[in-house]
Order: structure tokens, then C-alpha cells, then sequence
């Protein structure tokens, strides 16, 4: 009952907040566009038949040399950047999307476990996580692709799993213990319920709020962090670029004057993470009870 | 306040000062280490023709090979090879040059801790000292084109290399070169000064000053910036920027440089059988790779050496583009549907490699043969090429010797690990037929022979049994500033001696 | 606490030992390395011979028992390009990372806290939503993009400032410093700038919602009712309840700092340890790769041991026993 409160005020909240909406508006064009990318773009960049080196290096349409269908011009293999965009979109969405799932299931049931069984499995397990942290999820990720690196979509996404899942585990941990201590989870326990329908039902339905802030910042976390690594080229394979990737393939043609190649993916990867990262403000003021707000 | 001049300062400040005397160049490679022979790529013994002589040297645009350290040699029986050696010179330290230091050096090459010569050290069986100034080198086995590599040995001093401490070695040159090491900041530059005693005769230029910079864009905007008065290998995707800027000017030659794709034939793999590697080779559309991706900076290649190596066929030709017809070939040979290939090539060795891979799996696709690309530095893709266990890959190669024979042994013939046959046969590409024939040259000395019989060899690798498929000889480009009249002329090897160059 | 610090030390110890373990034991699929070690024309046999002379024919465990005995010696192995000892080349090179990453580090810090106090104090000024929106775009911009666009905008089209290296630098005794010539000045700011700018964000924002939390707890609300100077609140309880997670963050992002110290190093051909690592990765150099991770390991170690010791020693609530 209490929680439908909650989450009428939110929605409140959400409808009056412009950077919220703004926030996810983009979010969803940009996953809408993903989801429909074979219907919306002229050419599919990844699949070889379709480019032709004939068209390489064309630029936008509004200046001297472009051509259509080539809208925002080419790169210098005739990958059309628009479409190579939201190809790239796509990965970048698919990569954010699965480390979020996977690294976040993990990290939660770790952290549950952590957090109520305590003990050697909680030291164990933290002092784990604490020297996965240190390392910090960028240098794992690199090194690892650095030295296996065999240049595909899920290999990064195992790559940036290795400490992506500490922030979920300690967050969801933290949570369970405060949690564990309320009268409500103490009643349960008197009353004879089982372990795993104490987890299940109780400890992470409360205990999991602040895991959706993770989340949200995650998202825009793992999505840079993608472009990060292909850019530096132990990411994605060069045959099915990234916006990371085609910013490392345009830097080559900037002092030739060809900056369409880096401003149009660069903006695009910008204009998503800040989508998400209005989102996830958003989503973190709502969720955060100590602040003095305004009305 | 205080913010605002210091600011100012600092923006408005011009870039360094140096001598105006000093040449600045930017090569596309740094050094691995000063040791001359520590590395045995041309991008290494570039920077080491300046401190070093060897006993010879090759010069003009088409590497002639005269004398530098050694005045004469002969070749008195198969197996020796007399050297005599040129009197007062002396090393950068003052000692003085004589058999004893051409001794020490050839005996040095055989440790693999200190040399990258194994191969040419272990062809040695002894050298003699005559006199002080005479030398003789006996072979094990006859070696046709011994002669043609001493233009890579640099003679090191050899009182000053055994008592020096070896990791001295590795970042300090001492040699009898035109130039003297004066500073070398790893990452940053390289300064050499004239050698005023040089026994050829003391450089033009008085000052040199290297800055090695990998990243091609970051060397153009050196130049472009008036930073750098020439660089070395101008990207070709930025070659129409540095025509049409006026204070820049361009150098080009071709380069010896072949690149091509190896192929395998073993027995049940589709490139076993000869029509499917002519349906490759027809499919790929060589003209537009040239146009496209290098820019115009290449020149079509219908085989592996180039004109001035012994062994080159001009009546070796291109097949045409041809996609039909290699749809054709295809069915034919029963692959209708095509077939599935992985193409493995370096990322980070020659001219647009990677994009010359990517361009080949495309026009494969347009003829059905689905081409899996994997590129790789080239620390991870040549160990792979040794191994013998490629489908299908990008390669380039130059032979320094100009005789082709070296270069076969390497690349065609059947692997053989025990004698040291085809480390560089990818595919384990293998024709008895070509190994007979490539064998029986090994005994061959006289020049004229070696190019009958090498250039029967060539055309039966290339037209009867398509060992490769032949792409482009790379084209090697320079820019440097107009106005400072620098005289420059690339050599084909591309290595940059300064004393060749003037100002 | 002593023994609260030896221990934390033995287990440091622990995990450089198990990411040079770790380290052996992929190298063993990164492809062989003799190859670039004999020249080009070397046959099988000389190949060979090159891997027994490095012992690269020894079983596994041989090869790290003689690496970890060599380490505890101070050798760390030869680099496999330059043939000379890994350790000094890398730490050749610290002088220069030292140097770009300690002025982004000291840039995020202060722009950082300063903006960030001053937005927590007046939420709805212009100017603030201003300075948020860019904090925003600072934490939604991947590093390797600021670094290329201010390229772009600074080095090729208005050429203020150079876009690579070093620039001249002076040696003093065995640290090469580019702080004391004007040029090496004017080649540090594109690549500290880049390489403060998340941090910076990351700062203020943290900054600013720690601040808006303070302001509202009850102390402070008595401060205010006690007359205390505005100055005094702020600077005297506030900041310094605030500093504490700040600087206790800034600590711990040190893995971070040392991974987009890469990113940036590599953009800029900016000659550090950075930009080692990741030509060694691209030549298969393993001795230096090695010991970059466990010098990456020790640095990351010793920095969250120093963030603790820091932290009890401002926090009295924290005990460890």
C-alpha cells in the first residue's frame, strides 16, 4: 500500500521534471531506433556485400560531393555513416543492456547472500570485490581484451563483467544488511520461514531500491566504457564498428578535413549518455530522501 | 591577473627554438635500441646507418653495392670471401678500425642475446684474420648472395663493446659513421651531430634531430605546423592535403615492397584446387584498391619481386578483374554456393593493411565466398604465419639481397623444419615440383644463370600453380618543407641516411 | 592499527603475486614471442635456440619460480623489444605520467570542490544550471572524445597549442621534467585538461549533493542559529564533513585514474607508462606488460591503504581491529 504511494508520487515527479522526460525520451529513440535499424537505414554497414568502395569518403549531403542515400556521407570504406550510427547504437545498446543483466544478477545474488548469511562468505567475497574495484572495471576490461582480445561483441561483454558486478554486490549488500535488522524480516524468521523464501520474497524486494540507480548510471557507465575500448581497437571487430570504433577510424581523416566520420558518431554516443544520465539523476534525487527540494 | 599573463604567455609562446642549422625529421618508427645488430629490420638498421658503416654500403636510387669499410672484396673459391678493409679510420671514441673489430663483429652475430643476425652469423664457419687490414670469411655451405648482405652488418669497435657494461650497449652507439650519437629520449628524439673525421668526407648537415612518431595523422600535423622539416611515411588518406599545401612539397619513389595474399592447397580445402585460387585471385578488384584505399599510391603487382631483384619475369601478367568469370570458376570447381574462408592479416605492418583486407573480403562476398576477417598487431599474426596454420592471409615482403632465391626458400618452399624451409609458408602452401627446381638454384652462383632459372621458377609459381595472389607494390612517400631547399632522395629501402641528405 | 596495516599489507602482497600469476598464465595464449626476437630470416632451429636461451621452453611453474626469484632481486626481466631491463623502462617513463596525471588530479580536485560548493549555495541561479549542465556533459563524454575534440577545436583549427608529446624537457638528476620550460607547460594542458575533465564532473557533482545533504543536518542548522560568520559554516563544518567521502572517492578512483591515463597518454603520443603498456600489449612485450600490472597493483594497493589510515584517522568512528 505504502509502496503505491510511492509510486504515484514518483510518477508525479517524473511528469514535472523536464530534464526526466527529456531524459528518457532520447533513451527511447535511440533503443527504438536500434530495435528497427534494418527498417530505417539505407544500408547495413556490417554486412560486406552491401558497401562499396565506390562511395568512400562522401560527405554529408548539404556540402559539395555528397550524395544520396548517404545522408550524413561516408567513412573511407563507403559505410554510410548514419547507418553504421545506429548499427553502432545497437551494440552499444546490446553491450549496456547484457553487462547491466548479467554483471547486475551476479552482483545482486552475491550481495544477498553476502549480506545475510555474513561471515567468512561476506569477507571472502568483499575482499574480492574491494581489489576488483581498485583495479577499476576500465584497466580489467582492457587488459583482459589486450591480451585475449579476439575482437567480438561478447567477449567485451565478459570482459567489462569482471569487476562490473562489485558496485551491484556491495550496494546490494549494504542494502540487505540494513534491511536484515527490520522488524518485518525478524517476524518472518520467528515465524519459521524458510531461507530462501526469506530472500526471495522479503529481503530483496526492500532491499533493492538503490540497486535502480546502479543501474541507470551503470547503463551510461558500460556504454562509454564500450566506446573506450574500441576506440583504443580491443574492442568490437573492425568489419562491425561501434560509435567508439568509427571515432577511432575517423581521427585519421580530421586534419584532411573530413570531420563528419568523428562529429556525427561522437555526438550521437554524447547525446545517448546524457539521455541516460538525466534519467538516472533524475531517478536518484526521487530515491534520495535527504534533500530539501523546492514545491 | 597574475593567471591572465601567464596565460598569455604560454599561448603565445612560439614553438621550440632550435639551431637553424638542425634538420628535424619525423620517421614513422622509433628505434628498438642502439645495438646495430639487435634488430634486423629495415625501421632498426635506418637508424643505425648513421652511427655505423658496414664493410659495404648501398647507395644511389637503385642500391648499388660499393665500398665503405672494405675497399675490394673478392670471391677466390665457393666458399670464402676476401675483404680489404680501408686504413686510418677510427671510431667515434678515437680507436682505431681494423681486422681485429671486423673479426669481433661477424662472431658476434651467432648470440641470440645480442643479435638478430642469427641466420647470417651461423652461416659462418670462420673468419680469418690476414693482416690488419685484410680479412677472408669462409662459409659453411656456398652462399651466392653473401656478399649482397654486408651492406647490413655494421662493424661494431671492439675494445669499447666487450668492456662496456651491455645494457650501455642497447642505448649507446659507438661506431665509425657519418654521424655521433649525441641523445636519445625514448618516446621523444634522437640527436646526432657531424662526424668531422668521417672518412668519406664530413656531412653537409651538421645537426640532426629524429623525433619517431607512430601516429600518421599526429606526423602530418608536425609538418603541416612547420615543427618538422620532413617526415616519412605520409599517410596516403592525407597525401591530396600535403599536394595542395604550398609550402610543402612531396618525394616518391616506389617501393620494393610487394603485398599479396598466401593461399594454402591442401588436399579437401577449396583452395586446393587451382580454379578456386584463379577465382580469387580474378575477383578482387586490384585497380579500385590501388584508386580507393591506396590512394593511386601503389602500383599493380603480377608477381612477388620487383623489377631491379634477380628472379623478376616481365612476362609475368595480371589476371584481369573478372567477377563473372570467377563465378564461373567457381562452379566449375563445384562451389556454387561458395564456401567459408578466414583471412588473417596484421593491423599495424604495412600501408592501409587492415582496410586492403577488409576491401579483399568484400569483393569475395560479391562472388559468394564468405571471407571471416581477422586482423591482429603483427606481434600476434607473423608467429601465426610461421606456423604454418593460415587459410588464407596478407602479407608483404622485400628481399634486401636483391636475388630472389632467399625469398623463395622462405615463403614457397614445403615446410621443413629441420633444414629451415618455408618459416614464411603461411598455408603450408606446397608444390614438389617448385621445391626441385628452387633447390637446384642453391648451387647456382653466376648472376646470369640465377635470373634464367629463377625467373623459370617465378612464372611456375605464379601462372601454373597461383602460389599467391599478387596485389600492389606499396609506394614510399616523403614530404618535406619547400623552402628550406632540402635535396633529398629516398632510397629503396627507405632507410633515411643523412649523410645523403643536404641542405 | 599497526596490525590492521601489516595485514592489509600481506594481502596487497597476496594480490600482486596472484595478478603476475594470473599474468603467466595468459601469456601462454598471446602468441609467441621469439619470433620478434629473431630476425627475419631465422630458420626453426635459431627459433628454438632463441626459446631455450629465455627459457620460454620450460614448463610454466619453472618459468615463474625463476621470475618471482629474479623479482625479489630487483630483475624484473629484460623487455623483449629493447632488450633492456623492464623495470627501468617503465620507470623511465614515470616521471612523465607522474607529472600529467598529478596536474589533472590537482585541476579536478580544486575546480571540482570550489564549483561545487558554490552550486550546492545557490541551486537556482543561472550561471549554477549552467555549470550542472556542463558537469553533466563532463560525465557523459568518454574520455578519448574530449581528448580528440579539444584536438580538434585547439590543435588543428585555431593551432593554439600542440597536440602531441612533451614538448623540451629538462633532466634533473634521474626525473626528466617538462614543468620547468614554457613548452613543456603549453603540451601539459590538452592532456591534463582531458584527462581532469570526468574527474572534475565526478567532483562537483559529488560535491554539491554532499553539501545539500550537510546544509540540511542539524548542526549546522545550529550553527546558523548561533550567528556563526557564513564563511565558518560553510568552510569549517560543512566542507570538511563533505571532504571526507570526496576525498575518500578521489582515493579509491585510482584504478580509474592509472586506466584513462592510458586512454589519454595514447591520444596525445604523451611518452609514459600508459602509452608503454599499450605498446607492449600491440608487440607481445610480456616482461614489461608484467611488470606494469604489478607496479599498477602495488601503486592501486598503497593508495587504498593510505585512503583507510586517512579515513580513521578523520572519521574517530571507524575502529579496526
Amino acid at each position: 500500500m505504502i509502496k503505491t504511494r510511492i509510486r504515484s508520487k514518483m510518477f508525479y515527479s517524473y511528469l514535472h521534471d523536464p530534464s526526466a522526460i527529456a531524459g528518457s525520451v532520447i533513451l527511447t529513440v535511440f533503443v527504438l531506433s536500434a530495435l528497427m535499424a534494418p527498417w530505417i537505414t539505407p544500408q547495413n554497414p556490417y554486412n560486406l556485400e552491401e558497401v562499396s568502395l565506390e562511395y568512400f569518403l562522401t560527405p554529408p549531403i548539404w556540402m559539395e560531393g555528397g550524395q544520396m542515400p548517404y545522408m550524413l556521407g561516408t567513412d573511407d570504406q563507403g559505410r554510410c555513416i548514419f547507418s553504421t550510427i545506429i548499427y553502432g547504437c545497437r551494440t552499444s545498446l546490446v553491450v549496456g543492456f547484457s553487462v547491466v543483466l548479467i554483471a547486475g544478477t551476479f552482483g545482486i545474488i552475491i550481495g544477498l547472500l553476502a549480506g545475510y548469511y555474513g561471515g567468512k562468505l561476506d569477507t571472502i567475497t568483499m575482499r574480492l570485490a574491494d581489489t576488483f574495484y581498485s583495479f577499476s572495471t576500465t584497466l580489467l576490461a582492457f587488459l583482459f581484451l589486450g591480451i585475449f582480445g579476439k575482437g567480438s561483441v561478447s567477449i567485451v561483454i565478459m570482459a567489462i563483467c569482471i569487476a562490473g558486478w562489485v558496485k551491484y554486490g556491495r550496494t546490494m549488500r549494504g542494502s540487505v544488511l540494513e534491511v536484515k535488522q527490520e522488524a518485518y524480516i525478524m517476524a518472518a524468521k520467528a515465524t519459521g520461514a524458510s531461507d530462501i523464501r526469506l530472500l526471495l520474497k522479503h529481503l530483496m524486494p526492500n532491499a533493492i531500491p538503490p540497486i535502480f540507480v546502479i543501474v541507470a548510471v551503470d547503463l551510461a557507465v558500460v556504454i562509454m566504457l564500450e566506446a573506450t575500448l574500441s576506440f583504443l581497437g580491443v574492442g568490437v571487430p573492425l568489419t562491425e564498428p561501434s560509435l567508439g570504433m568509427m571515432v577511432a577510424i575517423g581521427k585519421n581523416y580530421i586534419y584532411a578535413g573530413m570531420w563528419w566520420m568523428i562529429v556525427f558518431p561522437g555526438a550521437a554516443l554524447i547525446f545517448l549518455v546524457v539521455g541516460i544520465n538525466l534519467f538516472a539523476d533524475w531517478l536518484r534525487e526521487e530515491l534520495n530522501p535527504k534533500i530539501e527540494r523546492k514545491g | 591577473m597574475l593567471a591572465v599573463t601567464f596565460i598569455a604567455i604560454i599561448l603565445g609562446a612560439a614553438g621550440p627554438a632550435t639551431a637553424a642549422s638542425t634538420l628535424i625529421v619525423a620517421q614513422d618508427y622509433p628505434p628498438r635500441m642502439m645495438n646495430p645488430h639487435g634488430d634486423d629490420s629495415d625501421a632498426g638498421l635506418s637508424y643505425m646507418a648513421n652511427f655505423f658503416d658496414g664493410l659495404l654500403q648501398r647507395k644511389g636510387s637503385d642500391g648499388a653495392l660499393v665500398p665503405a669499410l672494405a675497399v675490394k672484396w673478392d670471391h677466390p673459391d665457393l666458399l670464402t670471401w676476401r675483404f680489404y678493409l680501408r686504413k686510418d679510420v677510427k671510431f667515434h671514441n678515437g680507436n682505431d678500425f681494423n681486422a681485429a673489430d671486423v673479426k669481433f663483429t661477424f662472431e658476434r652475430l651467432i648470440d641470440p642475446e645480442v643479435s638478430e643476425f642469427t641466420n647470417t652469423g651461423k652461416q659462418i664457419d670462420l673468419v680469418e684474420v690476414i693482416d690488419d687490414y685484410t680479412v677472408a670469411i669462409k662459409t659453411k655451405q656456398p652462399i651466392p648472395w653473401f656478399a649482397n648482405n654486408m651492406h647490413q652488418v655494421f662493424i661494431m669497435d671492439k675494445e669499447s663493446t666487450e668492456s662496456r657494461d651491455p645494457g650501455d650497449v642497447m642505448v649507446k652507439p659507438i661506431g665509425t659513421g657519418a654521424y655521433k650519437f649525441v641523445e636519445w629520449v625514448k618516446g621523444s628524439y634522437i640527436k646526432m651531430e657531424a662526424n668531422e673525421a668521417y672518412w668519406e668526407g664530413a656531412p653537409p648537415i651538421k645537426k640532426v634531430e629524429i623525433r619517431p612518431i607512430t601516429e600518421s595523422s599526429t606526423r602530418f600535423a608536425a609538418l603541416v605546423s612547420g615543427q618538422v622539416d620532413i617526415v616519412t611515411g605520409v599517410p596516403v588518406e592525407l597525401f591530396d592535403k600535403v599536394l595542395k599545401n604550398p609550402k610543402l612539397q612531396v618525394v616518391s619513389r616506389p617501393a620494393r615492397r610487394s603485398i599479396f595474399l598466401g593461399l594454402g592447397n591442401k588436399p579437401g580445402t577449396p583452395t586446393a584446387d587451382i580454379r578456386v585460387r584463379k577465382a580469387m585471385y580474378m575477383a578482387i578488384n586490384e585497380d579500385e584498391i590501388i584508386e580507393k584505399i591506396m590512394r593511386g599510391h601503389a602500383s599493380p603487382a603480377a608477381q612477388v619481386p620487383d623489377p631491379p631483384t634477380i628472379g623478376y619475369n616481365p612476362d609475368i601478367k595480371r589476371l584481369a578483374y573478372n567477377p563473372d568469370m570467377a563465378k564461373k570458376l567457381l562452379k566449375e570447381a563445384g562451389h556454387e554456393k561458395g564456401f567459408d574462408i578466414t583471412l588473417t592479416g596484421p593491423n599495424d605492418r604495412y600501408v592501409q593493411d587492415a582496410k586492403i583486407a577488409e576491401a579483399v573480403a568484400r569483393y569475395l562476398a560479391k562472388v559468394g565466398i564468405r571471407v571471416k576477417l581477422d586482423v591482429k598487431p603483427k606481434s600476434v599474426f607473423f608467429p601465426e604465419v610461421t606456423k604454418g596454420i593460415l587459410d588464407f592471409y596478407l602479407i608483404g615482403w622485400f628481399d634486401g639481397t636483391f636475388d630472389m632465391g632467399r625469398t623463395y626458400f622462405k615463403l614457397v618452399h614445403t615446410r621443413d623444419e629441420e633444414k629451415g624451409f618455408g618459416v614464411f609458408n603461411g598455408a603450408a602452401f606446397s608444390v614438389p615440383e617448385i621445391d626441385k627446381l628452387l633447390q637446384s638454384t642453391a648451387d647456382i652462383v653466376k648472376p646470369e644463370e640465377r635470373q634464367k632459372t629463377l625467373q623459370k621458377l617465378n612464372k611456375m609459381a605464379m601462372v601454373d600453380h597461383i602460389a599467391w595472389i599478387p596485389l600492389h607494390y606499396q609506394e614510399d612517400l616523403y614530404s618535406i618543407q619547400k623552402d628550406k631547399g632540402i635535396k633529398f632522395q629516398p632510397r629503396p629501402d627507405r632507410w633515411m641516411v643523412y649523410k645523403e641528405i643536404s641542405k | 592499527m599497526a596490525t590492521y596495516i601489516a595485514r592489509r599489507l600481506i594481502q596487497g602482497i597476496f594480490v600482486i603475486l596472484a595478478a603476475s600469476m594470473f599474468c603467466f598464465i595468459i601469456f601462454q595464449y598471446m602468441g609467441d614471442p621469439v619470433l620478434n626476437m629473431v630476425g627475419q630470416y631465422a630458420s626453426f632451429q635459431e627459433i628454438e635456440e632463441v626459446r631455450q636461451n629465455l627459457g620460454l621452453d620450460k614448463p610454466l611453474y619453472v618459468q615463474y619460480g625463476r621470475f618471482l626469484w629474479n623479482a625479489v632481486h630487483g630483475n624484473f626481466g629484460k623487455s623483449y623489444v629493447t632488450r633492456v631491463p623492464a623495470l627501468g623502462l617503465i620507470l623511465e617513463r614515470f616521471p612523465a605520467t607522474f607529472e600529467l596525471v598529478s596536474l589533472a588530479v590537482l585541476m579536478a580536485f580544486i575546480t571540482g570542490v570550489v564549483m561545487g560548493v558554490v552550486v550546492a549555495l545557490k541551486p537556482y541561479a543561472w550561471r549554477n544550471r549552467l555549470i550542472m549542465a556542463g558537469s553533466l556533459a563532463g560525465i557523459s563524454i568518454p574520455t578519448f572524445l574530449i581528448g580528440i575534440l579539444l584536438i580538434m577545436v585547439f590543435a588543428v583549427f585555431l593551432e593554439i597549442l600542440p597536440a602531441f608529446g612533451r614538448g623540451d624537457t629538462l633532466q634533473i638528476g634521474f626525473w626528466r621534467t617538462g614543468l620547468l620550460t614554457v613548452s613543456g607547460l603549453r603540451h601539459l594542458i590538452l592532456p591534463a585538461v582531458t584527462l581532469a575533465m570526468y574527474q572534475l564532473a565526478v567532483l562537483l557533482r559529488l560535491t554539491r549533493a554532499g553539501m545539500r545533504e550537510v546544509m540540511t543536518e542539524e548542526y549546522i542548522k545550529t550553527a546558523w542559529a548561533k550567528g556563526l560568520p557564513p564563511r565558518k559554516v560553510i568552510f569549517k563544518h560543512a566542507l570538511r564533513n563533505v571532504l571526507i567521502p570526496v576525498v575518500t572517492i578521489t582515493g579509491l578512483q585510482f584504478g580509474e585514474l592509472i586506466a584513462f591515463s592510458i586512454v589519454t597518454e595514447t591520444i596525445f603520443q604523451w611518452p609514459g607508462m600508459g602509452n608503454l603498456l599499450l605498446t607492449s600489449i600491440y608487440e607481445g612485450d610480456q616482461p614489461v606488460i608484467v611488470t606494469y600490472i604489478m607496479l599498477a597493483a602495488l601503486i592501486i594497493i598503497t593508495a587504498n591503504i593510505i585512503v583507510d589510515i586517512l579515513y580513521a584517522m578523520i572519521n574517530p568512528k571507524i575502529r579496526y581491529d
